[in-house]
């Protein structure tokens, strides 16, 4: 199988040529063989990269430790679950796996659109393939061929590195890849726009399902990797401005700025290169990410030399999709002119303009950031390193005002906004943020940036929750319907709108869950077991931790542990009873790795409890069982809010579905809509 | 050998699938579709939409009788404009001639309507009073 698998990718190489050939040929000629032929060449490298992965997979399930990617990512004893998953779990596989999933997403491409969009079809095939192709190049030639084999077979493997041993690894992931991946549509469509001349507001709407889509995977993604780093890095914070985290960030800043920017182009005509440019630029910054990731630029700078050649790679394609790019949009320059301009600094369109710029903007600190080590490694020789201090002083405040556009979007008037309609919406709201944070304030809370922060989010969440009331409210009063039921038909007959607003409340809660890191708190206790150490939450509550006790498990090789130290910590809150936390040191015996730490969490709705057992006072005695060797450095820290992420994120999520589901039949609608406003325009005219 | 047959057999499986269009001459289809939205359509569409998110906005009270009537004036006038143009792109299209005149009719008269000089509300042609705020018009504000 793994063989077929390894014959599965060669083959795909010339059809992926045929298909990019075929494609523009046939886009060029109109000649409908040649298209038909482009996309059943997806399809065929959709059948043959999945036997590849196949391959692979039978080659981690067979330990087949012969090949190079089975050696480094498995042992024997790893878990059958890790050993399926191994596929994402290297750099190797992880390319394979894009690959795969590029086609999947263009097979569902070249399906929906069988009878539809036909004259798009030839440049979206040609195009897919283009990118499809640079994949398998990769693969093939760029030294990362999940396939090549070792010169010798080793009796077992490395194994995986234990801190990817953990479920939110295993789905981390594949989520961000399909976020990314998913992209390759709209970009494909733009490129297509470009090059047929179509360049009316139709290629958004055929591309707008899969903006949210991929929106929808690499927020929820992120998310994930950010529930990762909380749980498994073992130091109670979910974000590091890592290059890694800000790889996968930047896509997200851009399709976001896109997603609203949007909005101007089909309300106003306005925005045309911007918006064509953001698509482009999005994409580029996704394959910036696999680069990023997956090329071992960044992860080392070192590894710079051994990885030149897919550096060099990936930069080339890079520029090509750049210089290509601006080829595109400067020769459609005169049909990409702008229909109306902004009437009114104050108006929602300059909100929308606004909320674009501050999105740009982060994605230009963040990317700059990253960067910057490297450029300044590259041309001074040092290594600077640009920590979190930086990227929290710029993005913070942009964060601020992106927050407080959140609230503002909605209720400012289209065009121009007069001084009444400022003052009639915002009056309560401004009121509603100011008594919160004098409130917070009169309960104690002094740290400034959260305080600011949670008021404009009482600000914005005022707003938000007011119109869903209003439009219930005036829906319930013209229909004469119950408030559930306007409320549910409500959000069903305007789910842009209203999936937007639910995306927006879980922006809101997140930022409020970042702001309670304000409030962390951080102790350290050297106990012995039975020791009780008392711990004050910011809420105002006291934790009683006692020790129980150290309990050691010498490794039987199993799941691939030499010792596990489990620490266990009963919980009292005020007095009351909570039950029992434990927290690890893990040693693995495959890899050179310290220790690992697991930790023992107790979550509440305003706070999570994070034990972590940081030293063992006597690691030799306590493995030895040594009655007088139980003393441990216990760490125990507060994150107050920190479940509003998560919850946050789930809102998220649900207001990108509400917003993603199908109507009934949306051509059908919208012609009834438009058929229907012309009568009420003309009525409420006259 | 098993296993060269199977790579052959998937490689044969390949080409064969997807040098069949051209070889037989199957074609797809290239053409746009009918039911798709015309660019004149669309831009009708918009301004619809655009005006029923006036009303929406003045119904649920985020906009004043002012702001409305004004915004919505302006808007009324862009979609007259986006109904004519998609009208004239699709000229050829028979219909019943005498109520096309008579929507023409009514729509110019809206479109070059009373304007109230008391609210700047745009009236339908003919009237005397402005149906917004009861002033009256006069024949010089016609136009």
């Amino acid at each position: 199988m793994t063989i077929l698998g390894e014959f599965a990718l060669w083959i795909s190489l010339p059809v992926a040529v045929w298909g990019v050939v075929l494609g523009f040929a046939g886009g060029r000629s109109q000649r409908g063989d040649l298209v038909l032929s482009a996309e059943r060449s997806i399809y065929a490298v959709f059948g043959l990269l999945v036997i590849a992965c196949l391959g692979v997979g039978a080659a981690f399930l067979g330990d087949r430790f012969e090949y190079w990617y089975i050696a480094n990512y498995s042992n024997t004893n790893l878990e059958l679950f890790y050993k399926v998953t191994g596929l994402w779990a290297g750099q190797r596989g992880s390319l394979l796996f894009w690959a795969v999933l590029v086609a999947l997403f263009g097979v569902i491409t070249v399906i929906t659109n069988r009878n539809k969009n036909r004259e798009f079809m030839p440049y979206v095939a040609g195009v897919l393939q283009t990118i499809l192709l640079f994949f398998i190049v990769v693969l093939l030639f760029a030294d990362v061929n999940p396939f090549e084999r070792l010169a010798f077979t080793p009796a077992d493997g490395r194994g995986l590195n234990p801190q990817l041993q953990n479920y939110w690894m295993t789905i981390h992931p594949p989520t961000l890849y399909l976020g990314f991946t998913a992209f390759t549509i709209p970009f494909a469509f733009a490129v297509a726009a470009l090059l047929n001349g179509r360049l009316d507001a139709r290629w958004i709407q055929l591309t707008r399902r899969w903006i949210l889509t991929s929106w929808l995977f690499l927020s929820v993604g992120i998310v994930f990797g950010m529930r990762w780093a909380y749980e498994e890095l073992g130091w109670g914070g979910y974000w590091f401005w890592d290059p890694v985290e800000n790889a996968s960030l930047l896509p997200w800043l851009t399709a976001t700025a896109f997603l609203h920017s949007i909005q101007i182009q089909e309300n106003r005509g306005m925005l045309k290169v911007w918006n064509m440019s953001l698509v482009l630029l999005t994409f580029l910054l996704t394959i910036f990410a696999t680069f990023l990731t997956r090329s071992g630029l960044i992860e080392s700078v070192h590894s710079f030399a051994q990885e030149l050649k897919i550096a060099y790679i990936f930069l080339s394609f890079m520029g090509a999709v750049l210089a290509l790019s601006v080829v595109l949009i400067l020769y459609r320059l005169p049909e990409l002119r702008s229909e109306n301009q902004i009437e009114s600094f104050v108006s929602r369109e300059s909100a929308f303009l606004f909320n674009n710029l501050l999105l740009l903007g982060a994605a230009f600190s963040v990317m700059w950031g990253t960067m910057f080590p490297l450029i300044s490694e590259g041309f001074t020789g040092q290594e600077i390193s640009v920590g979190p201090p930086f990227f929290e002083k710029v993005n913070f405040p942009i964060g601020l005002v992106l927050l407080a556009l959140v609230g503002i979007g909605p209720v400012i008037a289209w065009r121009r906004a007069t001084k009444r309609n400022l003052q009639k919406n915002f009056t309560i709201p401004v009121t509603v943020g100011a008594v919160t944070g004098i409130v917070l304030f009169a309960l104690g809370a002094r740290h400034e940036l959260s305080l600011v922060t949670w008021s404009i989010s009482a600000f914005v969440l005022t707003i938000i929750g007011t119109e869903f009331w209003k439009g219930t409210r005036s829906r319930a009063r013209i229909e004469g319907e119950g408030y559930a039921l306007a409320f549910f038909h409500l959000i069903t007959r305007n789910r842009r709108r209203w999936g937007g607003y639910t995306v927006h409340v879980g922006f809101v809660l997140m930022v409020i869950g970042f702001a309670g890191a304000g409030y962390n708190m951080d102790s350290r206790f050297n106990v012995e077991p039975g020791d009780i150490v008392e711990v004050e939450s910011p809420f105002g509550h006291t934790y009683e931790l006692t020790y129980e006790g150290l309990s050691m498990s010498i490794g039987r090789g199993e799941r691939n542990l030499l010792w596990q130290a489990i620490a266990t910590v009963s919980v009292r809150q005020d007095g009351v009873p909570k039950g029992v936390l434990t927290t690890e040191k893990r040693q693995y015996t495959n890899r050179d790795t310290q220790p690992m730490t697991e930790v023992g969490i107790r979550s509440i709705i305003q706070e999570d409890l994070y034990l972590i057992l940081s030293a063992m006072n006597d690691t030799g005695g306590a493995l030895r069982n040594d009655p007088g060797a139980q003393g441990i450095d216990l760490q125990v820290l507060i994150k107050p809010l920190v479940n509003w992420i998560w919850i946050g994120c789930l809102f998220i999520a649900l207001g990108t579905v509400i917003a993603l589901w199908p109507s009934v039949d949306r051509t059908r609608l919208a012609r009834e809509k438009a058929v229907g406003s012309t009568e009420s325009a003309a009525a409420g005219a006259d | 050998m098993t296993l060269y047959v199977g790579v052959a057999l998937v490689a044969a499986a390949v080409v064969l699938f997807i040098l069949q269009p051209v070889v037989k001459g199957i074609h797809a289809s290239l053409e746009r579709d009918d039911d798709e939205l015309t660019e004149t359509e669309a831009r009708k569409r918009v301004a619809l939409l655009a005006l029923r998110d006036v009303e929406y906005d003045f119904l649920s009270g985020k906009l004043d009788e002012q702001d409305y009537r004004s915004l919505k004036s302006e808007l009324t006038a862009e979609a007259l404009a986006a109904l004519e143009a998609d009208d004239a792109s699709r000229a050829d299209h028979g219909s019943d001639q005498e109520i096309e005149a008579e929507i023409a009719r009514l729509r110019t008269g809206l479109k070059v309507g009373a304007r109230c000089l008391s609210c700047g509300y745009t009236n339908a042609h003919g009237s005397r009073f402005c149906s917004a705020c009861g002033h009256a018009l006069t024949d010089a504000v016609a136009g």
